[in-house]
Formats: structure tokens, C-alpha cells, sequence
């Protein structure tokens, strides 16, 4: 989904408070069927890939109220 | 009822069984006779209505219409013909080519906003060339399907397919799915047609018979017999002038003045001196036979000319106005005019016999004048009318085609078919998420047929399934449509009303209510033939009217004559009782009019009762007793003829016994229950007969406002704003109804413990006090789910929407505001979300709109389109959807949670129409308790009850707080039993002062509905009134202007007029402009006036 263009000011890859910046990686969604991990990609049609379920969710974030807002987790 | 015991008296105490009856009791009843309606319940549901109307629509009534219209020809080519053969409705599926698995829940239309609909599938026959080709499963569009109908994937399903399909099983379904949202059409409420009803105009001193032809094919109009003068005529819109009915007779073929005489006036002196009159109109106007008639009306028919050709002759037009267009319904086989004119002397005898007597009148507002339209009606109108403007594009496509002299291949019209576009499916989906039911072909123009369920409460939802919306006008004055009416008992709820300007002409159907749809006719007619009925055809006015002999109708249309009409009736009926001719065809004698009524149309509203058959209800233990082991269904009972189905008319006629005992020698029916003359709304109201009937009104409105759960599939749901009880209990005291309609598994409430007491001041018109530790504890707890909706889009230039991380500021730290925007631009679930935070980053291209722009479509410049959060109160993300819509935009839903605890001014009801608000949270430790160290949940204020009178209320507190030891029947006893007073009043001991209180209070638990909607407070002219007579005029401009809507305004002195910048157009000078501050509305108003060619001129004047 993301997009490698960053948004108005800055067109560099955000940095993280990590040292080594986490390599750029897909966020996973769920079917809403099946419950299969998927990728989504830009302006491809939303389809599972394994039963052809059409709907996806976002998974559950995994950043913890503890840990600062800015570093989002891998 | 459970818990139940109230009329139960002390000596009662030792009888051996409990279930309400005793050894001493005088007859044995039969017990649990009320089974059948659960099993009635489970066989029909609670939205049978609809369903039973769709089902009737898909499976019959379509292939009547495409009979109707089954042959498309062309003007060119007088060789070609198409036919069509069959049509039928598949199942949902969706519509995209490479999908694997073709089915589609109505869950994921919900979810992804499309419509829930299946394919209409007609077989064709054409001509090639000089073959004829046969083609089936043609798609002709789509049709929106209606949930649980059998068209319906979760027809038939066990409830753990449906949890597989995201739907709840106790969901009633009966609405459609368009567009993602939910739509009902409600039940219509009409006069019925085809049938004559007689009114008086007192004032006027006018009688007139009217009736409204409906045939299929859908074309209405309305004739009348009318007075005028003492003479009578007939009216009717196509003909310019009224025609007298002697004249309308002759023409009609009843040629001689005696016939007339006796057809309508038969032998009675009354009605001879009354109508002789009209024979002489006709003498003087020179009419006396057949064809002069003829001439005389159709010289004054108007023609619409279509078709150019030679003029008619005036008695053709005449001829064809009388057989196509007056009285449309009644059937004119041939030349036979013989049924028709029949039809006409009886209106005109009705007429005559309320001139004589006033009490012949009938009663437009008597339920079995009524038909209901249901949902399977209003889809056939608008398919026939979708369907024939289908055939006319097709017709004109195919001409424009034939019409081009050489073809390289040869003319195939399935080809053409193939491009006929979606009329047929946007066509349907437009009707119905609009409402607007816009037919010119039939002249029908209704708006607001379709309505979107409300999803506020489980109870909401099914109450709207029932609701019937009436065709009257709410601003005319007449109480005669919104009054209670005596027939409407057993079949739309008393209770279940509005308040307000809709009072009474919305109503409610009861729990056990059906709505017929159409049978057949004919095989009906032969029944009565055989049963003697003596063909209408071969009488005359003589026959008709002697005494002793019995008109026979079927549907309004006189087909006969009987001698015998008890004995023809008994025999009819049972036949109808052995399931020979439909359960849901009526007969009925009308002492009256002397008829014989036999009915087999749609929308009658008709339910189930037991049989008495000499004395004795058909219905015995043994029956019960094979229900009760799930030997027998409901449908067992019809067909065995131990119950049948009665409509309002054949009830009129028939003699109902409530209760066993009450049975007497000339009772032919018995009550299955009672309570089903209650609604399904009504039903949850635990004791209503204790209850002053407005109460119970009050209830049926608020019922439907309880926050609590919706469905058990809610959490996987994303409805625009979704309200949930976060701990919804199920109520104490329960009654049948709210077992039967599954609200015991869909609860909106919870059982607080209540101090019916005064307490702090702050309780005063019906405030409620709260104990803050329940509160704590969760008691009233709410989660609100908001859906917030935005599509990522691709244009016609190529350019996109894109979503995208989020940025960052000058020190290379991500803003406040996108901090919980992840990596794709959505913002992570499970995350709070606080005022002004962006969830969606979403970038649109600046020239999404510029089609002249074909660059490469990343390289567009890209605006910031975010979502922002509105509300002033942080929520958190609960869910975020991401789906295709059916033309592959991306969907992106995000579902905002917030959980609300109940605070002041948040308002609370019990079951009882007994509203109150929170008036004041109170420490645990300040309330009062009770020696067994109960703290009430909320102190109710006693001044609640006296005027109000909701014993029911009182009693439900009483037998709750016995339900918490036992299910019972003694209440009293039992509450001694546990140490309590048998009158439901406890000691108290104050929480503030520690001291007792000086009074028992009555303190139990009541189940409370919260309904906490954002709702403000009115300042209203009155209270404006009390400000100002305080002085306090300064605190209104601040209230209503400063702090709302004040606007900066230049007037100007000289004219009067508005004026801009200090400079007034009118004048064309700023010399005298001021500037003042007004609101934004009287500035509003002042341009409108203009706008209406008013001219408001202000004069100012130095405050």
C-alpha cells in the first residue's frame, strides 16, 4: 500500500530510533476469510491469496504504550 | 409470563400443579396451547410478511410479467420476432470474471458498499436469419435480493454456517443489501381495490360508490356512482361529463328500463321510487337503445389518439372506453358486457341503499377494507416497468440495426441484447436507496417507499420490519384513520404507535399476523360452481334480489347467486380446512349486503386460530403434548384442519372464544394466546396490563432507543455509528414474547437495583440518582463505534490517489498529529487516536481533474487529503478494512471506537415509558442501604408513580426481587421466606447520616435501557421569555449570537438595504453605510426575503 514518496516537506525514508534502520518491508494484512497473511500492493485489486476473499483487515499494531509513539515496530 | 404470580390468590397455596391451573379448576384446558406460536413463529419467523411477498415475487409473479410482456418485434423487419419463454432469479453471486468461488454473503456486500443482488435469467427464442434459435440463462440485469428470502444464501443455514458468514442467526432479515447499506421497504398501507365502498358527504347530501380497478399490468382508475341532485351517475376520469346511470346501463347492453329497474332497484318500493328518476333522464335525452347510449358517451370519451387512422365512430370509442377502461377489473370476455353491467347495477343498488339508510355506509378506516403492499408488490411494478422500457431499447437497437441495408454477418439479437447496458439493475438499486418509487407508465410517484433499517437496537431493527406507514396525509385533520380500530385487534399492535403527527397512521403488525399474497382465481370460481352457486350470467335483477338468495363474490366480482349461503359457506370452508383450496382464501357472509364473500387476494391481513369444532376446541393435550416432543410442526395443525388462517372479514363473521372455558354452543374459533395481539416491540413490556395504555405506547418509542446488543455478529460489523451495551444483561422479569423474539440473546439493559425513594433534590422530575460504584462496576457502560470512509481513487488521466508515511518536520521527528500512522499510511489498530490526529494519510494528485495532463502518473503532483479525527473526545482504532468496490476503487473503512461511561444528563428507562435523566452521581458510601448491606444502583423518585399509574412497573420490581431467590409463583411468601417484607419495602439506613430512615422503601431491581445519545437541551420562545423577564438579555446575545453565529452586516442608512466593504450598491455611496453585528440567520432571512421580492429594510437607530 505505502509509498515510496514521502509525504509534502521531506522525500527521505524515515528515520527510525533504530541504529540500523529496519529494511523496507510490507505491512502484512489479514483475510478476513481465511485469515491468511497477505501483502497488499498499490492499485492491485484486494484479493486473498489463498481463498480469493476480497476483504482484508490491518493487524493489531504491536507497538506498546511503553515504547515511544515516533518508533514505529517492525 | 415467568415470574408471574400477581393474580394468583393465597388459598391457591397448596393446589398440586403451579402452571396457573389447579386441582379445583372447573374444566381442563388445554395447557401450553400457546406452543403453537412459537412453532407458528419458527415455521414463519417474524418478518413472514416480507419474505413470503419477495418469495411470491421471484417465483410467481415474475413470469407473470414476463408473460405479459413476453414478444419483442421490430418495425423494419416484419419476419423477426424474439420471444421470451422463461424467466427465473439465481442466487447472489458477484460480478467480477476470474472470481473462483461465484457466492457472496450479504456480510461482505455490507462490508465492501456494494448490492447484495443475483442475476435475472430469462430463456429467449428469436429468429436468425431463417432459423429460430433458442437461448436460455440470458442475464437481463440484476435484481437486489431480499436477506433470508429463499433466494437468499442464509436461507436454511444452521447457525454455525451463519457465524461462518458473519450473519447472525437471530437477524429477521426481510431488507435488501444496496450499496452496502441496509434498506426496508415498508409494508404500505392501502384502501382495497377492486372492491365498491360507499360514502356519504353529509354536507353535500352526496352518496357515492366508488371502486379503484387494479388489474395486472398495474394501470389503475377509479369509477363512481354518484348522486347529484337526487339522480345518480356514473363518473369516472376518462369521460368528460357524468353519464346518467341509466344512460351508462343501456350502453352497457341492459337495454329495457325494466331490466334496469330490477337489476338495481329489484322489487323494493323504496328503492323503485328512489331510482325511477333516472329512467326518465334517459327518455329525455332521447337514449333508448343500446347504440344511442353508445353515441351519447362516446362523443363524450376522451380519446387519446396514438395511432393515426380513420376516425372512429363515437359507440366504438364508447365501446372501448367501457370494456378497457371503466371498471378495468371486471372481465369482458368477448362482447359480453353482461359481468360489467351487473357490477355497475350493484354499486348503483349501494348507492340507493344508503340513500335510504344512512347505516349502508361503509367504514374506509375497517381493517378488512385494507391491503397491505409489501415489498414483492412495489418490486413488480418497477420490474414490469424496468422490463418493458428494457424491451423498448432492445426493440429500437434492433431496428437501428435491421434497418442498415447489408450486414457482414448474419443479425444475431442475443448480440444486441449482450449491449442493452445495466438499465434493469440501476434501475433497482436507484428505487430502492432513494425511495422514489417514480413509474410514469403507471402513474405512480412515491417517494420514501425505502427506509434504512436501524440498527440502534436488535429491537429497533425488527420493529422497523413490522411497521406499517399508511398512504393519508398527516396534516389533514380527520381523527377517523389514526383512531383505534376494533378490527384491528389480534393484527396490528394497540400499542406500538408514535407520538406526534404520526400518531396512529404508522402502526405495528402483531406477533401472529400474516399478509396473504395473491391466489389464483379461477380454480376458486370452479370450487363455487360446484358448490351450487348459480352463474350470475343467467339472472336477473329478480332472481338477484329475492329473499332468501345470497350474491356470490369472489374478490369483489359477482359471479352468482346462492339459495343456501350457510351450507355453501360450511361446505367451502371445509374444503379449505381439507387443503383443497388455499389456507389463506376467506369467505364470509355479509348479512348486510346479502353477499357471499370469497377473497384469494394479496395483502389481507389475516392470522392463525384454533378450530372449535361442537363446542370443543379442535386443538387438544394429546396435540400439545406431540408439539411439545417436536412431533408436530405448525404446518401439521393447518393441514390436519385443528387451525386455520382468518382474515379481518371472515373474523367479523365468526364467533372467537379468549379462553377455553368461555366457549358457548355458536363459538367457532378459539384464541391461540392473547398476548399476540401485542406486537413484537409491545411484548417486551413485562406486565402491560397493569399499565395505563400511554405507558405502554411511550415504551414501544423508547424501547427502540436502548443501547445494548445489536446482533452477534456486531463486532464484526462497520455501520456508520453503532451503539453496544458493553455488559447487557438479560432482563429478570421476562415474558413469552421476549423468548420468542430472541431478546433474551440480544438484551438492551440491565437489572439495577432501584431505592424508590426522594433523595438529594436532585431527582426531581424524574431525574434518577447513580451510585458512582456502579457505575465502576460498569452498570450503563456503552461503546460507541464510529465508521469513517474514504476511497483511494484512480482518475481518467491516469493519476491516482496514493497513501503515504508519515511525514516529517524540519528536526526530522514525525509531527504530533501522524504519530499513529504507520508505515502504509493507515493508522495502526489498536491505537488511540486524539482530536485533530490524521488515520488515513491519503495524497491526491492536484490535477486529478486535468485530462489534458499524460505525463507519467507517479510524477503528478500530490496534494495532503488526510483523515482527520473530529470528535472532541479520543478514541481509539478499533478496526481498519481494506477491500475493492465493484468498480476496483480501493476502500479503505476505519472503524473508531470510544467506550462512554454514563454521566449527568444521560438518560435511563425503564420498561414502563418511564424516562428519567441522571441527575446525580453519588459515592457509594452516601447512598442509603439496607440491612443486608444492599446499595441500590439508583434511587428512583416515588413521584414517578401517581401519575403516571405503571403498576406494571411496581410489579416488576416486586416479582424481580423474587426472581433473584427463585422462579416462583407465591411472591410474597417467598420474600418472607428470605427475610424481606412481603411488600417488596426494605429498612433503610441512610449513607450520609448513618441514621435509619423514617420510611420503608420499596427497593428492588428494575431493568434499565440507557439510551445516551448525544441530545442537548431546547431554549426555546419560552424559555427566551423567562430570560428576558429576568433582565438577563445580555446572556441571550451572548448565548445566541457572539458565541454562535454572529456576523459582521453593512446596512445602510439612507435605504435600508445591505450593503458590502462599506459601500451600498443601492445608493452607490458609502456615505451613510454602518456596520452592526446581527446573526448569521436574520442576515439569512433578510437575503431571502429579497430573494422572494421583499424588500426588508433596516432602520438604525443609536443603541
Amino acid at each position: 500500500m505505502s509509498q515510496p514518496q514521502q509525504g509534502q516537506p521531506s522525500s527521505a525514508p524515515n528515520p527510525t530510533t533504530f541504529l540500523h534502520p529496519p529494511p523496507r518491508q510490507e505491512m502484512e494484512y489479514l483475510c478476513a476469510d481465511c485469515g491468511a497473511k497477505n501483502d497488499i500492493k498499490p492499485r492491485e485489486p484486494i484479493r486473498c491469496r489463498e481463498c480469493g476473499h476480497r476483504i482484508m483487515y490491518k493487524k493489531r499494531t504491536k507497538r506498546s504504550e511503553c515504547m515511544p509513539r515516533s518508533a514505529s515496530s517492525p | 409470563m415467568e415470574g408471574h404470580a400477581g393474580d394468583e390468590s393465597w388459598g391457591d397455596s397448596n393446589k398440586v400443579e403451579w402452571h396457573g391451573l389447579g386441582i379445583t379448576d372447573p374444566i381442563k384446558k388445554v395447557e401450553d396451547k400457546w406452543l403453537l406460536l412459537p412453532a407458528f413463529l419458527k415455521v414463519k419467523g417474524l418478518v413472514k410478511q416480507h419474505i413470503d411477498s419477495f418469495n411470491y415475487f421471484v417465483d410467481v409473479d415474475i413470469k407473470n410479467i414476463l408473460r405479459a410482456n413476453n414478444k419483442v418485434t421490430s418495425d423494419v423487419d416484419p419476419r423477426f420476432w424474439l420471444k421470451y419463454t422463461d424467466i427465473h432469479v439465481g442466487f447472489p453471486d458477484r460480478t467480477d470474471a476470474d472470481a473462483i468461488d461465484k457466492s457472496v454473503t450479504p456480510h461482505e456486500c455490507r462490508l465492501r458498499d456494494t448490492t447484495y443482488s443475483a442475476p435475472i435469467l430469462v430463456t429467449i427464442q428469436y429468429t436468425r436469419g431463417k432459423n429460430v434459435v433458442r437461448r436460455s440463462n440470458v442475464n437481463i440485469g440484476r435484481l437486489p435480493i431480499m436477506l433470508r428470502s429463499n433466494k437468499c444464501v442464509l436461507t436454511g443455514r444452521t447457525e454455525s454456517q451463519l457465524a461462518h458468514m458473519s450473519e447472525c442467526p437471530l437477524d429477521p432479515g426481510g431488507y435488501f443489501v444496496v450499496k452496502g447499506t441496509e434498506k426496508v421497504i415498508l409494508v404500505q398501507e392501502q384502501l382495497s381495490k377492486n372492491r365498491i365502498i360507499v360514502e356519504t358527504d353529509t354536507v353535500k347530501g352526496v352518496v357515492q360508490a366508488s371502486c379503484t380497478s387494479s388489474t395486472h399490468g398495474g394501470l389503475k382508475s377509479k369509477t363512481y356512482i354518484t348522486t347529484k341532485k337526487g339522480k345518480i351517475y356514473l363518473r369516472h376520469n376518462s369521460i368528460h361529463e357524468d353519464v346518467p346511470i341509466a344512460v351508462a346501463l343501456k350502453a352497457l347492453g341492459i337495454q329495457s328500463d325494466k331490466e334496469i329497474l330490477l337489476l338495481t332497484a329489484g322489487d323494493s318500493e323504496a328503492y323503485v321510487n328512489a331510482f325511477a328518476p333516472n329512467l326518465e333522464d334517459a327518455a329525455r335525452l332521447g337514449v333508448f337503445t343500446r347504440h344511442q347510449a353508445l353515441d351519447w358517451i362516446g362523443t363524450r370519451v376522451k380519446v387519446n389518439r396514438r395511432v393515426v387512422g380513420p376516425r372512429r365512430p363515437a359507440w366504438e370509442e364508447a365501446l372501448e372506453a367501457l370494456a378497457t377502461i371503466v371498471l378495468a377489473h371486471v372481465p369482458v370476455a368477448g362482447m359480453d358486457f353482461r359481468s360489467k353491467a351487473i357490477f355497475v347495477a350493484t354499486m348503483t343498488r349501494r348507492v340507493l341503499m344508503a340513500m335510504n339508510d344512512e347505516k349502508m355506509v361503509d367504514d374506509r378506516d375497517y381493517v378488512g377494507n385494507k391491503r397491505l403492499e409489501l415489498a414483492g408488490q412495489l418490486l413488480a411494478l418497477l420490474f414490469e416497468d424496468l422490463f418493458k422500457t428494457f424491451n423498448t431499447n432492445l426493440k429500437s437497437s434492433i431496428d437501428k440495426v435491421l434497418k442498415k441495408p447489408s450486414r457482414t454477418n448474419e443479425f444475431d439479437a442475443w448480440n444486441t441484447m449482450q449491449f442493452q447496458g445495466d438499465h434493469i439493475t440501476a434501475g433497482f438499486v436507484r428505487a430502492i436507496s432513494t425511495g422514489n418509487w417514480s413509474l410514469k407508465r403507471f402513474r405512480m410517484e412515491r417517494a420514501g417507499v425505502t427506509h434504512v433499517l436501524s440498527r440502534l437496537s436488535f429491537i429497533s431493527a425488527l420493529g422497523m420490519m413490522t411497521r406499517i406507514s399508511s398512504q393519508f396525509e398527516k396534516t389533514r385533520k380527520v381523527s377517523g384513520p389514526r383512531a383505534l380500530q376494533p378490527s384491528q385487534w389480534g393484527m396490528l399492535c394497540p400499542s406500538d404507535t408514535p407520538e406526534g403527527e404520526a400518531c396512529g397512521l404508522v402502526k405495528n403488525l402483531a406477533l401472529m399476523t400474516h399478509i396473504t399474497t395473491d391466489a389464483e382465481e379461477e380454480p376458486i370460481v370452479k370450487v363455487a360452481f360446484m358448490l351450487s352457486v348459480e352463474d350470475i350470467c343467467q339472472a336477473t335483477g329478480t332472481e338477484m334480489y329475492a329473499s332468501g338468495t345470497f350474491v356470490v363474490q369472489v374478490n369483489g366480482t359477482i359471479i352468482g347467486l346462492t339459495r343456501f349461503p350457510t351450507r355453501f359457506v360450511h361446505n367451502f370452508r371445509r374444503l379449505r380446512r381439507a387443503g383443497r383450496v388455499s389456507e389463506f382464501v376467506s369467505i364470509y357472509i355479509n348479512h348486510h349486503h346479502r353477499t357471499v364473500n370469497i377473497a384469494c387476494d394479496g395483502g389481507r391481513i389475516c392470522r392463525p386460530m384454533i378450530i372449535v369444532d361442537g363446542g370443543k376446541s379442535s386443538v387438544t393435550e394429546h396435540h400439545t403434548e406431540l408439539l411439545k416432543q417436536g412431533l408436530l410442526e405448525f404446518d401439521d395443525f393447518l393441514r390436519k384442519g385443528l387451525v386455520e388462517y382468518l382474515d379481518v372479514n371472515e373474523e367479523n363473521d365468526s364467533y372467537i372464544a379468549l379462553y377455553e372455558p368461555d366457549i358457548v354452543p355458536t363459538t367457532t374459533h378459539l384464541e391461540i394466546e392473547p398476548f399476540t395481539l401485542l406486537g413484537a416491540v409491545a411484548g417486551l413490556i413485562p406486565y402491560p396490563h397493569h399499565n395505563q395504555s400511554p405507558r405502554n405506547t411511550y415504551q414501544c418509542a423508547m424501547g427502540k432507543q436502548a443501547i445494548g446488543a445489536i446482533g452477534y455478529n456486531q463486532f464484526n460489523r462497520i455501520d456508520t455509528l453503532l451503539y453496544l451495551s458493553v455488559y447487557p444483561q438479560l432482563p429478570m422479569v421476562k415474558t413469552k414474547t421476549i423468548e420468542l423474539v430472541g431478546y433474551d440473546k440480544l438484551p438492551a439493559g440491565q437489572n439495577a437495583t432501584v431505592a424508590v425513594m426522594s433523595y438529594s433534590g436532585y431527582d426531581i422530575e424524574d431525574a434518577l440518582i447513580l451510585n458512582k460504584a456502579s457505575l465502576d462496576r460498569g452498570y450503563g457502560r456503552c461503546q460507541v463505534l464510529r465508521k469513517n470512509m474514504t476511497l483511494i481513487r484512480k482518475y481518467p488521466n491516469g493519476t491516482y490517489d496514493r497513501l503515504a508515511d508519515a511525514p516529517l518536520d524540519e528536526n526530522g521527528q514525525i509531527q504530533k498529529k501522524y504519530d499513529i500512522i504507520q508505515l502504509d499510511g493507515l493508522a495502526g489498530v489498536g491505537e488511540r487516536v486524539d482530536p485533530g490526529d490524521v488515520y488515513v494519510h491519503k495524497q491526491t494528485p492536484s490535477n486529478a481533474n486535468d485530462n489534458s495532463f499524460s505525463g507519467p502518473a507517479a510524477s503528478a503532483p500530490y496534494k495532503n487529503a488526510p483523515m482527520t479525527y473530529k470528535s472532541p473526545v479520543a478514541g481509539y482504532i478499533d478496526k481498519v478494512m481494506i477491500s475493492d468496490t465493484d468498480n476496483d476503487q480501493t476502500l479503505i473503512k476505519v472503524l473508531v471506537r470510544q467506550t462512554r461511561r454514563p454521566e449527568l444528563g444521560d438518560k435511563f428507562s425503564s420498561r414502563h415509558g418511564q424516562k428519567g435523566v441522571c441527575g446525580l452521581i453519588v459515592n457509594q458510601e452516601d447512598m442509603p442501604f439496607n440491612d443486608q448491606g444492599i446499595v441500590p444502583d439508583t434511587i428512583m423518585n416515588p413521584h414517578g408513580f401517581p401519575s403516571r399509574m405503571t403498576v406494571g412497573k411496581m410489579i416488576e420490581l416486586l416479582s424481580g426481587k423474587v426472581c433473584v431467590y427463585s422462579s416462583v409463583e407465591d411472591m410474597s411468601r417467598i420474600l418472607i421466606e428470605h427475610g424481606f417484607s412481603y411488600a417488596g419495602k426494605d429498612m433503610l439506613t441512610s449513607g450520609i447520616t448513618g441514621e435509619p430512615l423514617e420510611a420503608y422503601v420499596y427497593f428492588g431491581p428494575i431493568y434499565y435501557q440507557g439510551a445516551s445519545r448525544e441530545g442537548g437541551l431546547r431554549l426555546g420562545e419560552m424559555e427566551r421569555d423567562c430570560l428576558i423577564g429576568y433582565g438577563a438579555t445580555q446572556l441571550l446575545l451572548e448565548r445566541l449570537m457572539i458565541s454562535s453565529d454572529k456576523f459582521e452586516l453593512n446596512a445602510c442608512q439612507t435605504c435600508g438595504l445591505l450593503g458590502y466593504r462599506g459601500w451600498c450598491a443601492y445608493c452607490k455611496s458609502s456615505k451613510s453605510v454602518a456596520q452592526l453585528t446581527v446573526p448569521y440567520a436574520a442576515k439569512l432571512l433578510f437575503q431571502e426575503l429579497m430573494a422572494m421580492n421583499v424588500v426588508p429594510r433596516l432602520i438604525l437607530d443609536d443603541a
